[in-house]
């Protein structure tokens, strides 16, 4: 919308050009200002001039961002942006949208392929983008709204048609480039005649450094001298008189006769509320106002204990939970067994448990919690025996603690002994049976020995057999047959039969072999050995 | 983002604090529009109630053209949100494809309080807790319970 053209009357109605423009021409004819610029920046500056209205650095309103004075129709609602339709379009499928909303859409969606946002139906973005009918921008250009420059103090309102026509030539808040060349930053319309006024001044009354034209003019909320300076009187919104700014809070707070403030009875239940001097007149009468002071002194008061007593209360319930453990320590077994008086002498609900005079009809010998600490002699002998007699009396806990102590003590050193002993015991277990088990290795192996000699033997002997039988048949039948004989059941028979056969075999087959298996038997020995 | 799309979100903003889904409320920061905080208690009758949730919704800059991104900050055992640290949940109109610039906030948040009361399986994110949740109803509950319990009290 906005338009690049230095003319700045381009976006207006025929008739708003046509009076604002004429006046330009003839300014340009009689003369620039002294420092005279280019005469572009001449025919600029002195067309803003004269009519002091606008300058090409107004921005047109957007319509998406304007107040509306009441809700709209919802049916004039645009679908994307959520705002009532500017310059509204309609779809092939009946859907219409901003102008501005619809090429959004299409802008993130794949060329060639737009679809509506509404239906997701193809939409030609040629011809298949239709204006509005008639009556739907006449509805929205009679809704109402603020000028986009209320914030800065127009109160213009009016319908939307109007709203460019009064922001690009009307509005005196429209912001506009300052008329300096140097300056660039923005001033409002109606301020646009007195020149450059960014420049900084101190405040004469608080000496804060201010730009002049917050100084003087400015957004309405910003007038320094007429509602920021702290130090310019002004009047008290009640009574009139003339205080600083910066004792007015003070002054209504204290001392305003006329601020209406409740009687300082309040918290006593007194109802008046009053002018001050109504107030003051009426709190000598009040009871309830003389007794406040008090009163608060005592709720102060009350406060300050009750925060001393809550570190207290959760101190004594530690104190308890210690308590309690080591009760349970010194009696798990029984902790209803109160015939020692282990429970908490400070329970009233157990000292209750002991009434001076029972009811049953058996004496009871449990110690009353007055005797804790220290027993009475007396109590203690007449009791002892009625009591459990496997606890001896204990003049205090202490002194139970102790000897339960020494007897801990005693019960570990013991079991330490039994501990060493045990250990000695075994050890000499462990080395006796070490000793059988090695004795009995050694015989094995001289088993396996003398078992492995035999085999050799054995294996020998059927070699011998075997060569003599292929060498020598013919000369050593007899003597083979009986090695063979021999060695049918040879492994039965002991290591004699052995070797009377081998011997005689040896005799039958020759000298050949008897040697070299002496050797190797005498060798085999010597390694043995 | 534009202006315009600032503008929306803070007219969506107005529409869900006068419609807000039961359980739910917003925390809207101005300087910081695009990133909505969501407190959500768990729907009184579904297996999450008593649980509360914070969840997060951010708009993309080209908002409304693209769907908001739903994350739940706090651990929560359902089908359709992922179990990490992300917590996102991706379905139904909140699926790029799927999404139109008319939808709204409110029908975004509504969806959410629907699928805590009925998750929707067919369209999971998580297969295995969607399985259990079709197979075994008792086990899912169970654990759904012991996760509102663990993270979500």
């Amino acid at each position: 919308m906005a338009s690049p053209s230095p003319i700045p009357y381009d976006r207006r109605s025929s008739r708003a050009s046509s009076t604002a423009g004429q006046p330009a021409s003839d300014l340009l004819v009689v003369g620039g200002p002294p420092n005279s610029p280019s005469p572009l920046e001449l025919f600029l500056r002195a067309s803003n001039l004269p009519s002091s209205k606008t300058r090409i650095s107004k921005i047109p309103p957007d319509l998406h961002m304007l107040e509306y004075v009441s809700s709209c129709d919802t049916n004039l609602i645009c679908l994307i942006c959520h705002s009532p339709f500017d310059k509204p379009v309609k779809l092939a499928c009946d859907h219409y949208f901003c102008r501005d909303c619809l090429d959004h859409a299409f802008e993130v969606q794949p060329d060639g392929h737009k679809t509506c946002p509404t239906c997701r139906g193809r939409v030609d973005t040629d011809t298949g983008v239709l204006p509005v009918p008639k009556i739907l921008e006449k509805m929205l250009d009679e809704l109402v709204v603020k000028c986009p420059n209320t914030k800065s103090g127009c109160t213009w309102v009016d319908s939307r048609v109007n709203v460019n026509d009064h922001v690009m030539l009307y509005c005196e808040y429209t912001l506009v480039e300052c008329p300096s060349h140097e300056c660039r930053l923005p001033i409002f319309q109606k301020e646009f005649h007195k020149g450059c006024l960014h420049y900084t001044l101190s405040c004469e009354h608080c000496h804060t450094s201010l730009m002049k034209k917050d100084l003087e003019v400015g957004y309405i909320t910003q007038r320094h001298q007429k509602t920021h300076c702290s130090n310019r009187f002004t009047a008290c919104p009640h009574c009139d008189a003339e205080v600083l700014r910066l004792d007015l809070k003070v002054h209504v707070n204290d001392s305003c006769p006329k601020m209406v403030i409740p009687c300082p009875g309040t918290i006593l239940g007194c109802h008046f509320t009053a002018e001050r001097t109504e107030v003051i007149k009426h709190e000598n009468a009040c009871p309830m106002a003389t007794m406040a002071p008090h009163f608060r002194d005592q709720q102060a008061r009350i406060e300050r204990n009750e925060a001393r007593f809550e570190p207290l209360a959760r101190k004594v319930g530690i104190l308890e939970d210690g308590l309690s453990n080591i009760t349970n320590m010194l009696y798990p077994a029984n902790p209803n067994d109160s015939s020692f008086p282990v429970t908490n002498p400070l329970d009233p609900n157990h000292s209750d448990a002991f009434p001076p005079a029972p009811l049953i009809p058996t004496p009871d010998f449990r110690l009353p919690p007055a005797s804790f600490p220290p027993v009475p002699p007396t109590n203690d002998q007449s009791q002892t025996p009625f009591n459990n007699p496997s606890q001896p009396p204990f003049d205090s806990q202490v002194h139970h603690l102790l000897t339960l102590h020494d007897s801990l003590r005693d019960e570990v050193s013991r079991i330490a002994n039994a501990l060493t002993d045990l250990e000695g015991r075994t050890n000499m277990m462990i080395i006796n049976e070490n000793q059988r088990v090695k004795d009995e290795m050694l015989h094995t192996n001289a088993a396996i020995n003398s078992m492995r000699m035999q085999l050799h033997w054995l294996m020998s002997a059927t070699l011998h057999q075997r060569t003599s039988n292929s060498t020598g048949t013919s000369t050593a039948r007899a003597g083979g047959s009986t090695s063979s004989n021999s060695n049918g059941n040879g492994r039965a028979q002991g290591a004699s039969g052995a070797s009377t056969s081998l011997g005689a075999r040896a005799e039958a087959s020759g000298t050949l072999h008897a040697p070299m298996r002496r050797l190797s038997d005498s060798t085999r020995q010597d390694t043995k050995l | 983002m534009s202006a315009g799309a600032k503008k929306r979100i803070m007219r969506e903003y107005g529409e869900c604090i006068n419609d807000t889904p039961p359980g739910m409320k917003i925390n809207f920061d101005e300087q910081n529009m695009t990133e909505w905080e969501i407190l959500l208690d768990g729907p009184e009758q579904s297996v999450y109630s008593g649980g509360h949730f914070k969840l997060k919704i951010s708009f993309p800059t080209e908002y409304p053209f693209k769907p908001p991104v739903v994350s739940f900050k706090t651990k929560i055992y359902h089908p359709n949100v992922s179990n990490d640290d992300k917590g996102s949940m991706c379905l139904g109109m909140l699926r790029p494809e799927e999404w139109k610039p008319p939808n709204k906030v409110v029908s975004v948040l509504r969806l959410v309080h629907s699928l805590l009361i009925e998750p929707n399986p067919d369209d999971a994110i998580e297969p295995s807790i969607a399985n259990e949740f079709k197979e075994n109803r008792k086990e899912f509950d169970k654990t759904a319970k012991d996760w509102v319990k663990r993270y979500a009290k």
